[in-house]
């Protein structure tokens, strides 16, 4: 389901599971609160939404540390090792696992339609996929569930709260946080195989997940005028699109935040 | 042959072009120029086109590319919208060189990362009505690794034809992204650092796409 985005969208992701990003060399420095305050007036995306800015760039350097170190390198080698087949067969597997929870959320956020057809893509996959190493469903489903508990959570009404960078989880919210462990809990396969073989296998799925975004995250970073704000802005934009569905921006929004409007426009 | 010059089958012929015409001009927007829709579908066509055209060099199609997309793209907009109220920070020249060094930049980062999706296809999904005349485009990738993945145009109509402003990928919004970016380091170095920094990147750029 995580190959289902693009670009940043994807690097927001697999962030938010692998952990992080590299630090760039400003990140450590202080900001002034001159600069705060009229960051803060400006507009409402970014900035204002990242009270914990200090200890948020922190746990960031620190992710990108893992990442650069550590996972990166595990990643790039499966990549080189395991062929792109497999590799696919792998996300399929650990995607297939997660539908029980995938149906709870449809269901949860009262939307029948997906609950039945990720019912439906889980029977195919798990019988015709072969215990899910294939997604023949794909083909004949139209709804591919991409629901998590923090977003049950959004569309019951409840806010994201402040960003908040996770240690090794990478960019999240304390309501995606709380999402997180709830999704944990009902997630069957950690109650049916040892603790071991859950750790080793949640191992596997991030490095298989890792490895399939190295050329896109390589080039976020080497895009980006600041990466911790790049990871941050992409982050929070996805959330939010995906509480709402996928549907348009309500206007009004648009207007507040003024996005595509500056001083002068009408000159041209 | 000759039969066809006679008046009833001219007649008839005539009726059929102009019955033509009439289908097609609701693809046609006033003063002639394509409507934003059409102008999506046209330049996927193209881009496509240029990707997966093998007879030409990669140096050539990234070019091709650049020109397509400084017809189609709104640079100086973008500009504008990603700087917001830094813009005014800037002073007229800096201001220019911003747009200059920052089409660079879109160019070159877009450039490289479309190389990569020769295998995908677009669909159109249809458009939208924006505030103060905008509208948005929407698409949808089929096929490769991000298969479903939802892209929007924001366009605005400058003169007489449609231009893209913003590219906005699953709800992430290529404006607000470098906007968020831009203001951090508007915020802690100034406009002077800024614009360092994107001459900086773009430089980087160039010396392998030369070689």
């Amino acid at each position: 389901m995580r190959r289902a985005c693009a670009g940043l969208a994807l690097l927001a992701l697999v962030s938010a599971v692998g952990g992080g990003a590299r630090a760039d060399e400003e990140v450590a420095l202080p900001l002034v609160q001159a600069d705060v305050d009229e960051r803060e007036a400006q507009d409402g995306g970014g900035a204002s939404k990242d009270p914990w800015e200090g200890m948020n760039r922190k746990i960031f350097a620190f992710n990108e540390g893992v990442d650069r170190w550590f996972l990166e390198p595990v990643a790039t080698g499966w990549d080189w090792a395991v062929p792109e087949p497999v590799q696919r067969s792998i996300g399929n597997f650990f995607d297939n696992l997660w539908l029980p929870v995938r149906f709870a959320n449809d269901a949860l956020q009262l939307k029948p339609r997906d609950a039945y057809e990720t019912l439906w893509r889980a029977v195919i996959n798990s019988t015709v996929g072969i215990g899910g190493l294939f997604d023949p469903a794909s083909a004949w489903t139209v709804v591919k569930s991409d629901e998590d508990f923090g977003q049950t959570l959004g569309a019951w009404g409840v806010p994201p709260g402040p960003y908040l960078v996770l240690p090794l989880l990478g960019p999240s919210s304390p309501r995606d946080t709380v999402g997180l462990v709830v999704d944990r809990a009902g997630y069957v396969p950690s109650y049916f195989v040892p603790f071991y073989v859950s750790l080793s296998a949640a191992g596997t799925d991030i490095v298989n997940e890792r490895a399939g975004a190295l050329e896109d995250i390589r080039a976020e970073r080497e895009a980006a005028f600041d990466f911790y704000t790049a990871v941050r802005s992409a982050f929070i934009q996805y959330r939010e699109n995906r509480v709402r569905d996928r549907a348009d921006d309500p206007a009004e929004d648009e207007d507040e935040d003024g996005l595509y409007y500056y001083e002068d426009e009408d000159d041209f | 042959m000759t039969s066809d010059r006679t008046p009833i089958r001219f007649a008839a012929r005539l009726a059929v072009a102009v019955f033509a015409l009439l289908l097609a001009a609701p693809l046609v927007a006033e003063g002639g120029a394509p409507g934003a829709r059409a102008l999506i579908e046209e330049t996927v066509v193209e881009v496509l086109g240029i990707l997966r055209d093998d007879s030409r060099t990669e140096a050539k199609r990234r070019a091709d590319l650049e020109a397509l997309a400084e017809q189609r793209f709104d640079f100086r907009t973008m500009s504008r919208l990603v700087l917001a109220r830094n813009w005014k920070r800037l002073s007229a020249e800096e201001q220019e060189e911003f747009v200059v060094e920052f089409t660079q930049y879109l160019a070159n980062d877009y450039g490289e990362r479309i190389e990569r999706y020769d295998q995908e296809e677009v669909e159109i999904l249809g458009e939208q009505a924006e505030p103060r005349g905008d509208v948005t485009v929407k698409t949808k990738i089929v096929g490769g690794e991000n298969d479903g993945a939802l892209v929007a145009y924001r366009m605005r109509k400058r003169g007489e034809e449609w231009k893209i402003i913003d590219v906005v990928i699953e709800g992430i919004s290529m404006v607000a992204n470098f906007r968020d970016q831009f203001r951090d380091v508007m915020g802690r170095e100034g406009p002077s650092a800024l614009l360092g920094k994107l001459r900086e990147k773009n430089a980087k750029e160039s010396m392998p796409a030369d070689a």
